[in-house]
């Protein structure tokens, strides 16, 4: 019997062209895709035909969740003189000068409470809870947002339809007024500049709310957040 | 982890040394995986769309002004739908099924005999449906229906487009002129919903405006009349 050679095969495999295509494919999510922003409460857009794209600056995002909690993100167009940063901290002092005004409460906020607001990407809390809300680390601030977590979470919000006394959300409506620049002024203005989000299982007086409001803000033209739908026509 | 591989070192013809380069790439792989895991999980590449709507500012306006809408033209959509019930911490339940509901002009209450149960009524319940084969069906006939002439010179427009006679451009602005030529026959729609009526059946309802090219339409408040009605339909259908 005469023996049987093995023979030795090298294992190495040849990673090059592998290579190439996970980079190629790492490119590719890299250019085309944008990061979730994490938002306190999921919806699911209802579909519709409409093709027109959402825009990624000068946007004022109203999110709407199934039992009306309210809450908002502010976007500007990314000017290195006026960020998002800036934007949002000029909009809290705004808004809480005006509820000091109008409420006779007297909230003050300090340097760094400003500062960790202006981190804050979307945002919905009654104006009184804001400074203590503010205190808590960011990472413990996520049950906080959540409406399920937390019943005081969103924006207070009804029918109003008297400028002199407005509810919060007229209030931080009017301060996106006083505090955007220009370019998100005039989309504000022309309408694709504040877009109402809500779940497609949202009942429809609780858009309605959030609707009147904006028409009584005379904000009478916004666009309705969608994704597309498949097939179509 | 990177291997510079210097083996099968022959001596060549003229004492040349001949190396063979391998790089093992596979530590590269690795990492490159681990960051596409990571966009494709972190990253969305889904736009949302957007339907731009304007409606009326809530400043009072005074009635005389107020353009009335010629009953011919007229044609009212009420969105509806029906829920499980609310959960015990009072939230809204699920949404089971959608009605929609249409009256042309005027609504007809008319109830003779006084029995509760109208004798006339002008409402019809009807569907959202998708057109099959092209034929609009549902709402949407009736809306195409009643936008018949528009449509038509949409279309037209539409096959000019297709042929590439006009770009984009001239093709938008010229099929916003026909929407609102006021020579051409068209429906102005009111669209209502329950305060029930999932936020979806809304926009399907201004989805349908923009399939059909109808220009003119509102979103109302639903009146006692509208809920009078169907709740006519409704008694009458369960029978």
């Amino acid at each position: 019997m005469g023996k049987v050679k093995i023979k030795k095969k090298s294992t190495l495999i040849d990673m090059t062209a592998m290579s190439d295509v996970t980079v190629l494919l790492l490119t590719f999510f890299m250019l085309t895709s944008t990061f979730l922003q994490e938002e306190p409460v999921k919806v699911v857009t209802p579909s519709s035909v409409s093709e027109i794209k959402v825009p990624e600056m000068n946007l004022v995002t109203i999110l709407v969740n199934p039992e009306g909690k309210v809450f908002l993100s502010f976007a500007n167009d990314a000017d290195s003189t006026y960020s998002n940063e800036k934007m949002r901290a000029e909009l809290l002092k705004n808004v809480v000068a005006e509820y000091n005004d109008k409420r006779n409460a007297n909230i003050q906020l300090t340097q760094k409470q400003i500062n960790e607001f202006a981190g804050e990407y979307m945002f919905g809390q009654p104006i009184a809870s804001l400074p203590g809300f503010l205190d808590i680390e960011v990472m413990d601030r996520k049950e906080l947002r959540d409406p399920a977590s937390n019943p005081n979470a969103g924006i207070p919000i009804s029918i109003n339809t008297d400028l002199t006394k407005p509810n919060e959300f007229q209030m931080w409506m009017s301060a996106a007024y006083k505090t955007s620049n220009q370019n998100l002024l005039a989309a504000i203005k022309d309408g694709s500049g504040i877009a109402i989000k809500a779940d497609k299982d949202t009942p429809y007086d609780v858009i309605h709310v959030v609707m009147d409001n904006l028409q009584t803000m005379k904000m009478n033209r916004f666009s309705l957040m969608t994704a597309l739908k498949s097939g179509g026509e | 982890m990177a291997q510079l591989d210097t083996g099968s070192a022959e001596k060549g013809k003229r004492g040349q040394k001949k190396q063979s380069i391998h790089v093992d790439f596979t530590a590269m792989v690795d990492m490159n995986m681990l960051l596409l895991t990571f966009f494709m999980l972190c990253t969305t590449m889904i736009k949302s769309q957007t339907l731009q709507i304007s409606l009326p500012s809530n400043e009072k306006v005074d009635k005389t002004e107020q353009n009335k809408v010629k009953q011919s033209e007229a044609i009212t959509i009420i969105l509806d739908s029906e829920r499980e019930p609310n959960t015990e911490d009072g939230q809204r339940g699920k949404v089971i099924g959608e009605f929609v509901y249409y009256y042309e002009g005027q609504p007809v209450i008319d109830d003779a005999d006084k029995d509760g149960i109208l004798d006339a009524n002008n409402m019809n319940e009807i569907a959202f449906e998708a057109s099959k084969g092209g034929e609009a069906q549902g709402i949407r006939a009736v809306l195409h229906d009643r936008n018949k002439q528009v449509i038509e010179k949409i279309n037209l427009l539409k096959a000019e487009w297709r042929e590439k006679k006009i770009n984009d451009d001239e093709y938008q602005d010229r099929a916003k002129e026909i929407r609102n030529d006021s020579n051409l026959t068209r429906p102005i729609v009111i669209i209502k919903a329950t305060p029930n009526a999932s936020y979806e059946t809304l926009i399907t309802a201004l989805d349908e405006m923009q399939i059909n090219s109808i220009s003119r339409y509102q979103i109302d408040r639903i009146n006692g009349t509208d809920s009078l009605l169907m709740m006519d339909i409704k008694a009458k259908t369960q029978k």
